[in-house]
C-alpha cells in the first residue's frame, strides 16, 4: 500500500511541473475559504409557504417546503424549526415522507407550484435516506414544478410524482410518473399536452390503487395569466396508474380551470374538488369516491385566485371537517356545505396540516410564513424562527452600523440594521410601507426614504425622524398618454444631486425636489407592443391585480460620475441611454450581440470606473428561457462583452460591481450569488452559509465593503468585508502562505445590554468588532504544526490564536484581549479573575508558524474612534488593570508557596507523627491566613462563603479591566485598601515563616522524601 | 513528441486516479495505512490527551481514553481539578459547576455510553465489522476547501428523547492523504436537535509510530490544541469512577 501512494506522490510532483505555467484557477469553497455570509433575515413577517408535511407517527416532526427559502424541519412538534436543504435549489413545491421509513426517507419536489408572478423555478426531484441529511437528485431536472408525492404505503419502490411543468412555455415534461424501482426509471402515466400539467395528485389513503389527478392548462407570460382550457380536467385510476378516467359526473360544464382534490383519510368515498370553471365555480363533494359530484359551497372565500389557493385538506378524523386555502383560509365542519374563515394570521393561506392525534391543533402555511393553532383554526400563533422574507430589492445607506431597505413580497417595505447589540432581532426592523414592497431608497443625506406598493400604487416619501408620510406618486399628465408602472416600479436616487429623485414608467420622471414636483425627461422608451398590454388577466378567473403589467419600465441607472448619463432598462427589452440629461435617447439594444430580442432588461449598473461603462443583467425567464444574460459596456452601449461562462446553469437578475477592482463582481441569480475575480473569465458559486436561494438585488456598502444580498426567500443575506477578494491575484494564488492587507481592528467601547428577542424567535449574527487577519493557504494543513502568535514589535508574545487550516482564504478573529490574571487556588472560583486584559492601541504583528517557516505580517489596532476617553484616562485605567493583574498573581504565587508548605508538612505528619511538633503550627498558621486570602469552603451559588482576597481583587480587576475609562475614586480607594490588605498578608506570611519555617525545613532537610520543590516564580506563571 | 505525449499520459494518470472511484473500505484502508498501520492501533490500550483550550486564559485539559470504553475529561481552572466528564464502565458522571460536587449523568445518556463503551476507541472504523457497524461511501466533498472522500459510519443505534435512533458519523477523508479533516453527524436530542454538529482535524503528528491530530476542534467546534498524547497512560480506577460525596 505505501509503495502505491509514494507512486502516487511522484505523479503528483509531475502535474505540479507541468501545470505551474497555467492560471491558477480556484473556485468555491477551494478560494472562499473562511469566507462566511451572515443571515440576518428577517423572520417576524418570514415568507411564503407552499407545502406542509407531517410525519405519519411521530407528531414532533413537521416538515414545511417553501417558496424561495428551501426546506425546513420541526422536530419539537413545530415549536421552530431548522433548514435541511442548504445545498439545493430552494424553490418547493412538495414534501412527502415515506411511510415505510417515516424517520429517514424523505422526498422533495422542487419548483413552487402557487405560481404568481414572482414564482422562482425549481429543479427537480430529490431523496433524503436519512431524514434530511444527505439528498441525493432523482431526476426531473426539467420539471420546473413539482406538485405532489405519493409513496406506496406497503413499497417504497413505488412512487408516484405529479410534474406541474414549466409555467412560462409549453414543455413535455408534464403529468404523472410511476417508478416501480425506487426512483432508478420513471414511466410518464398520465400525459395531456406540453401546456397541461398536473396541479393536483393524490393516492386514497385507504387503498395505493386508487389515484386522483388533476390537470391544469396554464400560461403566465410577462403581460398576461391564463388558467383554463381543454387540457383541464380530473383523472381517476384505480389500478395504480395504468389506466386513468375523467370522473366530471355532476361537474360544472364549459372548460375547466385548476382544480384542487382532497379525499378523507377516515372515509375513501368521501372526496372533495374546488373547481375553477366558466360558471358554477365552487367546492364540490362526491360520496362515492368521484363518480358524481354536487355542489356545496361557492363563496368568495371558495373561489378567489384558484392558481394561487387550491389546496384543501380533510381533517384525517372526521370527514366533514374540510379546510380550503385562500385569501384567509377556510373550514367547514359540515361536510363543505358552509364555511367560515380562520383565525387572524398573515392573508394567503396556502397549506394546511392536522397533527396526527389532536385534530384540534393545526399548522398552516401563508404567504407570511407558518401559524399553529390549538383551537381548529381560530387562534393562530406565528413561528418566529423562520427567516424567509422575501425581497424584490434592496439597498443600503451610509449609516454607521449601516441599515438596510428593502420592499417584501405581500410584507410590505422595512428597513433594519446591519448590526444590533444583541444581535439583529424582530424588534429591530421598522415597516416603511405596506402592501407588496419593492424599492426602498434613502435620501444620500436626509433621514427621508422613498418607498413605494405594487404598481407604484403608492409612493412613499417617509420622514424616518418624524414618522411622517407623504404619497409622491407621479400621476398622468397632459400631453402623455396614461402611465404604465410595473409591479415593481423603478425608482432611483442621483448621487449628484441629493434631491434629486427618479421614478420609471414607460417614461422617465424625475423631481429635484424629493417628488413634490415631477417633470417627464423621456419619451415612451419602451416597445409601447399593443399585444403586451391586455386589460384583462387570469383567464376563466378574473386576476387584474396590475402584476401582469408591461412594456414599462424596469431599472433606472444614473452615471456616478456624471449626472448627465442616465440608462433605463424595459421589461420589453430596450437598453436606452441618454448623456444629456434626457435630452435625447439611443436605443442601443441591437448593439447586444446573442441576446434574444425583448429580453427584460432586470438590471443596469453604471460603473464607477468609466463614465461609459456599465453593465447590464437581462432575464428570460418570464418566457421559458433560463439562460443567464450579462453584458459589458465601455462605451455607451455602443459594444458590448457577454461576461457569463458555463459556471452559471440559470438565469441572473442582477450585478453588483466592485468599486475598486473592476475584475471583481458579484451576480445575483436564481440560484445564489456568483463572483468572479477576473472580470468574469470564470464565476464562482458562493455557497457558505449562502442557501442557493434566488438573489434579487444586490449592494455593496462603501464603508465596510460589505456585500448585502436581499434574496427572495432567505432575507437579507450579508458578506461582511469582500475587499480581500480584491486582492486574490495569480501571484497570491502561486504563494504557499499570503497574508491579506490587515483592516486596522477597532476597539469598539460598548457596554450595553441588548437583546430582547425569547428563546424561538431568530436572531441575526452580528459581525462582531474583532481584528480579522485573513490569508491564503495554497493547501489545506493537515500534517505538523501550525501555530498563530500575536506579538508585539519587539516579538513578545501577547496571545496565541487558533489558525485556520483551510485551503482558499482563512479568517482568524482576534479580540484584542491579551492574557487573564494566573489566580490562586481556592474552594470556588473567582470569576472575576477571568478577564483578560485588553491591548493597548498600536502595532502588532501576526506570525504564522507552519512546519519550519515562519510567515507574518503586522497589523494597527486603535481605540475607538468616536471615544470620549482621553489618552491620560486611557493610560490610568491600564496602569490600574495592570497593577490589579500583578497583585493577583503576587496573591497566586504566595498561596502557591503556602499549599505546597501545607502539603509537605501534611505529608511529613502522616509520614511519621512525630513531624507534628513542627509541622502542625505552621500548618495551622499557614491555613488561617490562607482562610483570608481564598475562599476554601461552600460552592459557587447557593452555598458562597463570604469573599476574600482573591475575590475582592478580581472583583475589582475585572470592573476595571473590563471598562475603558479610568477607574474610579472609588475604585483606586478600594486597590487602595486591598495593596495594604495584600502588603499585610506578605507581612503575616513572613512573621509566620520567620517564627515556623526554620525548624520545620531542618526537619525536612533530614528525610530523603520530603523535599520541598517550590517553583519559581517565573515558572509557576507560565 | 514521443517525450511530451509520454509526459501528457502521465499526467493524465495522475490527474485520474485520485478521483477513481474508491470503495470506503480502502479509504479506510489506507487511512489506517498512512497513521501507523492497522495492527497498531489495535494494540493501542488508551491514550491520555494532554491540550489546553483557549478561552482569554488557557485552560489545561486531561483527556484518557480507554480500550475498554472508561473515558475521563478534565479541566484545571484557577487550579483546580474539575472532572466535566467520566465514564467507568457503569457510571457515567459530570462536576456541576455551581455546587462544584459530582452528579450522575440522566439514564438515557448513560445508556448510551454503555451501548457505545469502547466500540469507537481508537476509531469507529477501526474492526468495524466486528463491531457490527457499516460503512459507506456517500461521495466526494469540498471540505476546507479541499477535496475530500465523504464516508458515513452506522454505528449502534442510541437512545434519544426515548427512542431508539440511528447513529452516525461522517468522516471525510482528505483525497490526497486519507486522513479525516472533518467530521459531522446530526444532534439527536435536546434543543439543538436535528442540527448537523461538526468537528475539524489537522496537525497530525506521529506519537510512537502513530499519527494523531494535534488540532482539533470537539462538542462541535470547541478548539482543543493537544501539547502531548500519551499512549497506554497508567490509569487507576479513581480517575474514573464516581467519588464519594463529601
Amino acid at each position: 500500500m505505501k509503495t502505491k501512494n509514494i507512486f502516487l506522490g511522484c505523479l503528483f510532483a509531475s502535474f505540479t511541473l507541468v501545470g505551474s505555467a497555467q492560471e491558477i484557477v480556484l473556485k468555491g469553497k477551494e478560494l472562499f475559504g473562511d469566507i462566511t455570509a451572515r443571515q440576518i433575515g428577517p423572520a417576524l413577517m418570514s415568507g411564503r409557504i407552499i407545502d406542509m408535511e407531517v410525519h405519519p407517527t411521530n407528531p414532533q416532526i413537521i416538515y414545511t417546503g417553501t417558496a424561495g427559502g428551501g426546506v425546513w424541519k420541526s422536530s419539537n412538534g413545530g415549536a421552530s424549526y431548522s433548514p435541511i436543504f442548504e445545498e439545493h435549489i430552494q424553490s418547493i413545491g412538495q414534501v412527502a415522507i415515506d411511510p415505510n421509513d417515516p424517520d429517514k426517507t424523505v422526498w422533495v419536489g422542487t419548483g413552487e407550484i402557487w405560481t404568481r408572478n414572482s414564482v422562482s423555478v425549481g429543479d427537480g426531484l430529490y431523496r433524503s435516506k436519512d431524514g434530511g441529511v444527505n439528498w441525493d437528485k432523482m431526476g426531473f431536472e426539467n420539471s420546473e414544478r413539482i406538485s405532489g408525492i405519493e409513496i406506496h404505503p406497503e413499497n417504497s419502490d413505488v412512487v408516484y410524482v405529479s410534474v406541474l411543468g414549466a409555467l412560462w412555455s409549453p414543455s413535455t415534461e408534464r403529468g404523472i410518473y410511476k417508478t416501480t424501482d425506487g426512483g432508478t426509471t420513471w414511466k410518464n402515466i398520465l400525459y395531456v399536452d406540453e401546456n397541461t400539467g398536473a396541479a393536483d395528485f393524490m393516492m386514497d389513503p385507504n387503498n395505493p390503487d386508487v389515484l386522483y389527478a388533476a390537470m391544469w392548462e396554464h400560461r403566465r407570460t410577462g403581460w398576461d395569466f391564463n388558467s383554463g382550457g381543454n387540457g383541464s380536467a380530473l383523472y381517476k385510476s384505480t389500478d395504480g396508474g395504468a389506466t386513468w378516467n375523467k370522473i366530471h359526473n355532476g361537474f360544472p360544464e364549459g372548460i375547466l380551470g385548476r382544480i384542487g382534490i382532497a379525499v378523507a383519510p377516515s372515509d375513501s368515498n368521501r372526496v372533495y374538488a374546488v373547481i375553477e370553471s366558466e360558471k358554477d365555480k365552487g367546492l364540490y363533494r362526491s360520496n362515492d369516491a368521484g363518480a358524481t359530484w354536487e355542489l356545496t359551497n361557492s363563496d368568495f372565500a371558495l373561489t378567489v385566485r384558484p392558481f394561487y389557493f387550491s389546496r384543501i385538506v380533510v381533517d384525517p378524523k372526521n370527514p366533514d371537517v374540510v379546510v380550503k386555502g385562500g385569501l384567509s383560509g377556510s373550514i367547514s365542519k359540515d361536510g363543505g356545505e358552509t364555511f367560515v374563515p380562520l383565525g387572524n394570521m398573515h392573508s394567503d393561506i396556502h397549506d394546511i396540516v392536522f397533527d396526527i392525534n389532536n385534530s384540534d391543533m393545526m399548522h398552516v402555511g401563508t404567504d407570511g410564513g407558518v401559524y399553529r393553532s390549538w383551537n381548529q383554526g381560530t387562534t393562530m400563533e406565528i413561528v418566529s424562527n423562520l427567516p424567509l422574507s422575501q425581497f424584490y430589492h434592496i439597498s443600503v445607506d451610509d449609516a454607521e452600523p449601516y441599515r438596510i431597505y428593502g420592499g417584501l413580497q405581500d410584507n410590505g417595505s422595512w428597513y433594519g440594521p446591519s448590526s444590533s447589540p444583541g444581535g439583529v432581532e424582530a424588534r429591530d426592523w421598522v415597516r416603511v410601507g405596506v402592501g407588496d414592497g419593492f424599492r426602498v431608497l434613502k435620501h444620500p443625506t436626509k433621514e427621508i426614504l422613498y418607498s413605494e406598493m405594487q404598481g407604484a400604487d403608492n409612493v412613499w416619501r417617509y420622514d424616518m425622524e418624524r414618522n411622517y408620510t407623504k404619497n409622491v406618486k407621479p400621476l398622468p399628465v397632459t400631453g402623455y398618454d396614461d402611465l404604465r408602472f410595473n409591479w415593481n416600479a423603478p425608482m432611483a436616487v442621483s448621487t449628484h444631486q441629493p434631491d434629486r429623485f427618479y421614478m420609471g414608467s414607460q417614461y422617465l420622471h424625475v423631481s429635484d425636489n424629493m417628488g413634490d414636483t415631477w417633470r417627464i425627461i423621456s419619451p415612451d422608451l419602451t416597445t409601447n407592443d399593443p399585444a403586451k398590454q391586455p386589460t384583462k388577466s387570469g383567464g376563466l378567473s378574473n386576476d387584474t391585480s396590475g402584476a401582469e403589467k408591461h412594456t414599462t419600465i424596469f431599472t433606472i441607472a444614473e452615471s456616478p460620475l456624471d449626472e448627465k448619463v442616465i440608462w433605463v432598462g424595459t421589461d420589453d427589452g430596450n437598453v436606452q441611454i441618454t448623456k444629456d440629461g434626457g435630452k435625447n435617447w439611443t436605443n442601443v439594444t441591437a448593439n447586444i450581440s446573442g441576446l434574444p430580442a425583448t429580453t427584460w432588461v432586470y438590471h443596469i449598473e453604471a460603473s464607477v470606473h468609466g463614465k461609459g461603462t456599465a453593465y447590464a443583467v437581462f432575464d428570460g425567464h418570464a418566457r421559458g428561457d433560463m439562460k443567464p444574460y450579462v453584458y459589458k459596456t465601455k462605451d455607451y452601449g455602443a459594444t458590448w462583452t457577454s461576461i457569463v461562462t458555463d459556471d452559471i446553469p440559470i438565469f441572473a437578475r442582477n450585478i453588483q460591481e466592485d468599486y475598486v477592482n473592476e475584475d471583481l463582481l458579484f451576480l445575483g441569480a436564481e440560484n445564489g450569488l456568483y463572483i468572479t475575480v477576473n472580470g468574469g473569465k470564470n464565476w464562482s458559486h458562493f455557497t457558505n452559509n449562502f442557501p442557493h436561494t434566488a438573489v434579487h438585488f444586490l449592494d455593496l456598502q462603501k464603508k465596510t465593503n460589505d456585500l448585502v444580498a436581499g434574496t427572495h426567500g432567505r432575507g437579507v443575506i450579508i458578506i461582511d468585508d469582500i475587499s480581500t477578494l480584491r486582492e486574490v491575484t495569480q501571484d497570491v494564488l502561486a504563494k504557499n502562505v499570503h497574508f491579506f492587507d490587515t483592516k486596522k481592528g477597532t476597539m469598539v467601547e460598548e457596554g450595553g445590554f441588548g437583546g430582547g428577542s425569547t428563546e424561538l424567535e431568530f436572531v441575526g449574527p452580528n459581525p462582531g468588532t474583532a481584528l480579522q487577519l485573513k490569508y491564503y493557504l495554497q493547501k489545506r494543513h493537515t500534517f505538523g504544526k501550525m501555530s498563530l502568535e500575536i506579538q508585539d514589535m519587539e516579538g513578545n508574545e501577547i496571545t496565541t490564536l487558533t489558525p485556520g487550516k483551510s485551503k482558499g482564504i482563512n479568517i482568524v478573529r482576534w479580540d484584542y484581549n491579551t492574557k487573564a490574571p494566573k489566580n490562586a487556588a481556592g474552594k470556588t472560583l473567582s470569576f472575576g479573575a477571568f478577564q483578560p486584559m485588553r491591548a493597548k492601541a498600536g502595532t502588532y504583528k501576526a506570525v504564522l508558524t507552519k512546519g519550519k517557516d515562519t510567515y507574518e505580517t503586522t497589523f494597527e489596532i486603535q481605540n475607538d474612534p468616536k471615544s470620549f476617553i482621553t489618552a491620560k484616562e486611557r493610560e490610568a485605567q491600564h496602569a490600574t488593570s495592570q497593577k490589579l493583574f500583578d497583585i493577583q498573581e503576587d496573591l497566586a504565587y504566595m498561596v502557591y508557596k503556602m499549599d505546597e508548605m501545607i502539603q509537605t508538612g501534611e505529608k511529613a505528619i502522616a509520614a511519621d507523627a512525630k513531624a507534628k511538633k513542627v509541622a502542625q503550627p505552621l500548618i495551622d498558621e499557614l491555613n488561617a491566613l490562607k482562610n483570608t486570602l481564598v475562599i476554601t469552603s461552600g460552592d459557587n451559588y447557593v452555598d458562597s462563603a463570604p469573599p476574600q482576597l482573591r475575590e475582592k481583587l478580581g472583583q475589582l480587576y475585572s470592573d476595571v479591566a473590563a471598562n475603558y475609562e479610568a477607574p474610579s475614586q472609588a475604585q483606586l480607594e478600594n486597590l487602595s485598601l486591598l495593596s495594604d490588605r495584600y502588603a499585610k498578608a506578605e507581612a503575616d506570611l513572613e512573621k509566620i515563616l520567620s517564627k515556623r519555617l526554620s525548624k520545620f525545613t531542618k526537619y525536612i532537610e533530614k528525610t530523603d522524601t520530603l523535599a520541598m520543590e517550590l517553583k519559581s516564580k517565573e515558572d509557576f506563571l507560565k | 513528441m514521443k517525450t511530451i505525449k509520454l509526459l501528457i499520459a502521465v499526467v493524465l494518470i495522475a490527474v485520474a486516479i485520485p478521483t477513481q472511484a474508491q470503495t470506503a473500505d480502502e479509504i479506510i484502508a489506507n487511512y489506517f495505512e498512512n497513521t501507523g498501520g492497522e495492527e497498531a492501533w489495535g494494540k493501542l490500550e488508551g491514550l491520555q490527551i494532554n491540550a489546553v483550550v483557549n478561552q482569554g486564559m488557557e485552560i489545561p485539559v486531561t483527556i484518557i481514553e480507554m480500550k475498554d470504553g472508561r473515558q475521563m475529561i478534565k479541566i484545571n481552572l484557577q487550579g483546580q481539578e474539575i472532572t466535566q466528564l467520566a465514564f467507568d464502565g457503569d457510571v457515567a458522571w459530570t462536576t456541576n459547576f455551581q455546587s462544584m460536587k459530582s452528579e450522575k449523568v440522566d439514564s438515557e445518556t448513560l445508556e448510551n455510553f454503555k451501548i457505545l463503551s469502547g466500540k469507537t476507541f481508537p476509531s469507529p472504523f477501526l474492526n468495524y465489522k466486528d463491531k457490527g457497524f457499516t460503512v459507506e461511501l456517500l461521495g466526494e466533498e469540498i471540505i476546507d476547501g479541499t477535496n475530500t472522500y465523504k464516508v458515513e459510519v452506522t454505528m449502534d443505534p442510541v437512545k434519544a428523547d426515548g427512542e431508539m435512533v440511528d447513529n452516525k458519523v461522517t468522516y471525510y477523508f482528505e483525497t490526497e492523504n486519507f486522513v479525516p479533516i472533518q467530521t459531522a453527524s446530526e444532534i439527536q436530542a435536546g434543543p439543538a436537535k436535528g442540527q448537523i454538529s461538526k468537528d475539524t482535524y489537522s496537525d497530525y503528528t506521529e506519537v510512537d509510530g502513530l499519527y494523531f491530530a494535534f488540532a482539533r476542534t470537539v462538542f462541535g467546534g470547541q478548539a482543543l490544541e493537544i501539547k502531548s498524547i500519551v499512549v497506554n497512560p497508567e490509569v487507576t480506577d479513581e480517575m474514573f469512577a464516581f467519588p464519594v460525596q463529601e
